[in-house]
């Protein structure tokens, strides 16, 4: 479903990925594993076209997804949910969810349902829509910003390390979610530190190291092989 | 030397009208500036093309509110325009190139209106002439209407911006450009929008102000010079710090002119200008930064 | 290229517009030789205001002020002092003008970008508001027309100013600038000016006092804006509220955008094309040329923003 071929990017004059290939099928879940700065985020931002690649090709159902205009992958069912969350800070949480919901094309009976599914999975929410995102705990502005991904009712999720500076019970939530939107039939990339979380959720996992991918393979080859873990990630 | 009580009065009157003309335009260059971090020198010309439009328009139809509707979409077309050819190559670099840019629209625009309209001033016929008596003075109602329309105008933008999902999508586009564009929100349309909404204020502003004092080529320079105090003596990008700081100003205005001559009464709001940015530099009327 | 020999090839490249420059006068016909020496008078300003946009990053839309409170400064000086007097006139021009900058340059200590820039055209706002108004001593709207001062070194010689000396005077106090503002700028003072441009929290940071770099750049900035104001004086024989007007620093800002902010020589440029290309279309556009050229100018800032001179540079050396 999503390609990623020998992309090549770069910031400025530094050369970021260096011939990534990546694969994700309908419905799985996939795992991206890597140390600091070995170019998981640029991977993801590439495929949002929110950096532009030099060379190789981004492909999405088969369409050539690298050279759209930024907003186009949205529209397409690609979710996007960043690193540093990027909540719209002054934006209400209902306000929020918004953004992802007047698309064109998008019926009022199906505004709700996608909500109210939102709301069932995030009670916080419900009881904070009327709130400034920016006001919500780091916590919940994670599961704002995986509430505002789900409103764009996606075929895949990118998610950028969901677990980073949360609690174990906000942990275990978000994993959960991870299994609610796989049991929807939603694919996801999954780019994580948190390597036993990662080897749970995925069915197969990539391993990056300074901008090119290293290791390749299913989930239950990498967990025989701690040796590969431990040479690539340090754990 | 005493200024009599019912001058002070009658001056009162005159500064809230004409701040509400001032506000007008100044809501349409601080949405401009919030949203999208450009200096739009070109403002006050929109205001005098605004004017020209709606003079050539009333000329036509015969209908003063034919030709604002006329104006305030032609101008909007305009601004929108503007944005997407010239601005938009824009985006990203350094700040100080949108006013280099806005600058050199602005001489377009101007020198624009001097060919096409001429020289000479254009005076618009009131819509409605009636008049109320304030002390010795016959006032005329236009020019309570014309507060009242501008207010209304602002009122409007404000609901805009706050609800609906147009709103959500410019608000979004605010904060942050780069996840409203992963959201699907076509970012680049709606900064063409967005401008062209403040190109629209513009114009309306021209018009209103057409029967007041005329539309002349060169009133631009002095809008835009207006419109930036107001702007940042309210707090750059603060809607309400500019409304409140274009009635102050012109207040201001209107008092001095009744001891100095009006080209002199402008050096008063050059001088809040000052103090402002001496004393409070985010804005007289921005709660101080903790 | 060698650094060596790219140093004496800008050497021989100035040796070789110098010259041109000195015979012009005496081969030009007489309205092209003024204007010859208007683009140097202009050059000036224009080298002057690059100091502020081109190597420290603020954007002057009050060098109109600077100007002409150089050239109402000699006015006085050439009005009230028997027989006029160069060099008191420069003098005066230099105070007036300094003073002027002495205001702006206490603002701009905390002012940035768009603040910056609205500042500096209030203040001329100001200033001409107070010229135009003032009429007994500013003849106001009319102006002052004075008799222009030989050229003189006292105890030594006066002898009156024909227009081919008048313009190898300027010539000598142009380039005598030039050399003088590239030094300043490739002293560690101007490069401590283009770290502030570059990225002023940083320059803050490493300990260096920006505000004080700041001001000493306004007041740089505006004695030789007030210098090139007495040039013009001088050549015109008259002063007018006209020049404290905005459109003149605008046309300053066109000056430094049309031929390269940053280099000081692309300033002269940009004012010789400004002037050369209004010259050529209000021929038959008469005051409807800033049409093409505002369309010139608002695609040159997108499309070649490092100018006309930074344009060659890079085409030269490909």
């Amino acid at each position: 479903m999503l390609a990623l071929e020998n992309v090549h990017t770069y910031y400025g004059k530094s050369h970021i990925l260096h011939g990534v290939s990546i694969e994700v099928g309908p419905g799985e879940v996939v795992g991206l594993l890597g140390r600091n700065g070995v170019g998981k985020s640029t991977t993801l931002k590439t495929i949002m076209g929110l950096v532009r690649p030099s060379g190789g090709s981004v492909r999405f159902e088969g369409r050539d997804i690298a050279g759209m205009a930024p907003h186009r992958p949205a529209h397409l069912g690609i979710a996007y949910v960043p690193e540093e969350r990027r909540i719209f800070r002054l934006l209400s949480v209902l306000e929020n969810l918004r953004t992802g919901l007047d698309r064109p094309g998008v019926s009022e009976s199906r505004k709700n349902e996608l909500l109210e599914n939102a709301y069932e999975h995030f009670p916080v929410l419900r009881d904070r829509r009327n709130q400034a995102g920016g006001t919500l705990s780091g916590g919940e502005q994670q599961m704002l910003a995986i509430a505002r991904a789900m409103m764009l009712d996606p075929k895949i999720i990118l998610l950028d390390e969901p677990t980073e500076g949360l609690m174990p019970r906000m942990v275990s939530q978000i994993r959960e979610i991870i299994h609610v939107l796989h049991r929807g039939g939603v694919a996801i990339l999954l780019v994580e530190q948190n390597v036993p979380l990662t080897l749970e959720v995925s069915s197969r996992v990539y391993i990056m190291e300074k901008g090119v991918v290293r290791h390749h393979g299913p989930t239950a080859d990498l967990r025989a092989n701690q040796a590969v873990i431990h040479q690539y990630l340090g754990v | 030397m005493a200024i009599p009580f019912d001058q002070i009065l009658i001056q009162t009157v005159n500064g809230l009208v004409n701040g509400m003309i001032l506000a007008l335009v100044a809501s349409g260059l601080t949405l401009i500036f919030g949203i999208m971090d450009i200096v739009n020198f070109a403002h006050g010309e929109l205001v005098m093309l605004g004017g020209f439009t709606g003079a050539t328009a009333l000329a036509v139809t015969g209908s003063f509110w034919l030709a604002l509707v006329a104006a305030v979409l032609t101008i909007a077309l305009l601004g929108a325009l503007l944005q997407a050819t010239a601005l938009r190559p824009l985006v990203g670099r350094d700040p100080l190139t949108t006013i280099l840019a806005t600058f050199g629209i602005s001489l377009v625009l101007q020198k624009y209106a001097l060919w096409q309209w001429g020289p000479s001033a254009r005076k618009l016929q009131e819509p409605i002439t009636g008049q109320f008596n304030l002390f010795y003075l016959e006032y005329p109602w236009y020019r309570v209407l014309t507060a009242l329309l501008a207010a209304g105008i602002i009122g409007a933008l404000y609901l805009f911006l706050r609800y609906g999902k147009y709103g959500i999508w410019i608000r979004a586009a605010t904060q942050d450009r780069i996840m409203a564009q992963a959201m699907g929100i076509p970012v680049p349309l709606v900064h063409a929008v967005v401008f062209g909404i403040g190109a629209s204020m513009a114009a309306a502003s021209g018009v209103l102000f057409g029967p007041l004092g005329g539309v002349t080529q060169t009133m631009g320079a002095d809008f835009t010079l207006r419109a930036f105090i107001v702007v940042v003596v309210g707090g750059m990008g603060n809607l309400g710090g500019s409304i409140l700081a274009s009635i102050l100003i012109s207040l201001i205005e209107a008092y001095a002119s009744l001891v100095v001559s009006p080209a002199q009464a402008v050096i008063a709001s050059f001088v809040v200008l000052i103090l402002t940015q001496l004393f409070r530099p985010t804005g007289l009327f921005v709660p101080t930064p903790k | 290229m060698t650094t060596r020999s790219s140093a004496a090839g800008y050497w021989i490249g100035f040796g070789v517009v110098l010259a041109l420059l000195a015979v012009a006068p005496l081969v030009l016909p007489e309205f092209w030789r003024r204007f010859v020496t208007e683009i140097l008078v202009w050059g000036l300003l224009a080298m002057s205001s690059d100091i502020l946009i081109g190597y420290t990053g603020m954007v002057s839309f009050g060098h109109s002020a600077f100007f002409g409170l150089g050239m109402y400064g000699a006015a006085a000086a050439l009005l009230t002092v028997r027989p006029p007097n160069l060099w008191l006139a420069i003098v005066y021009g230099l105070v007036g003008a300094g003073l002027v900058a002495v205001f702006v340059a206490y603002f701009s200590t905390r002012l940035r970008d768009i603040y910056f820039a609205i500042t500096t055209l209030v203040f001329s706002q100001i200033f001409y508001v107070i010229i135009f108004t003032w009429t007994e001593v500013t003849g106001g709207e009319n102006g002052l027309t004075f008799r222009q001062p030989p050229f003189a070194i006292p105890g030594l010689v006066s002898v009156p100013f024909t227009p081919v000396t008048l313009h190898w005077f300027i010539l000598g106090v142009v380039v005598v600038s030039y050399v003088v503002l590239r030094r300043i700028m490739q002293s560690p003072f101007g490069k401590v000016l283009q770290a502030i441009r570059e990225n002023e929290p940083r320059t803050r940071a490493i300990g260096y006092h920006v505000e004080r770099y700041k001001i000493v750049a306004v007041m740089l900035s505006g004695l030789f804006a007030g210098l090139a104001g007495v040039l013009y004086a001088v050549q015109n024989k008259f002063t007018a509220p006209d020049f404290v007007f905005f459109l003149i620093s605008g046309e300053v800002v066109i000056f430094n955008v049309m031929g390269g902010m940053g280099t000081l020589v692309g300033p002269v440029a940009g004012a010789a094309f400004f002037l050369v290309l209004r010259e050529g279309l209000s021929r038959f556009w008469t005051e409807y040329y800033l049409i093409p050229v505002g369309l010139i100018f608002t695609a040159m800032v997108i499309f070649m923003p490092q100018g006309l001179l930074g344009f060659l540079k890079r085409r030269l050396n490909q």
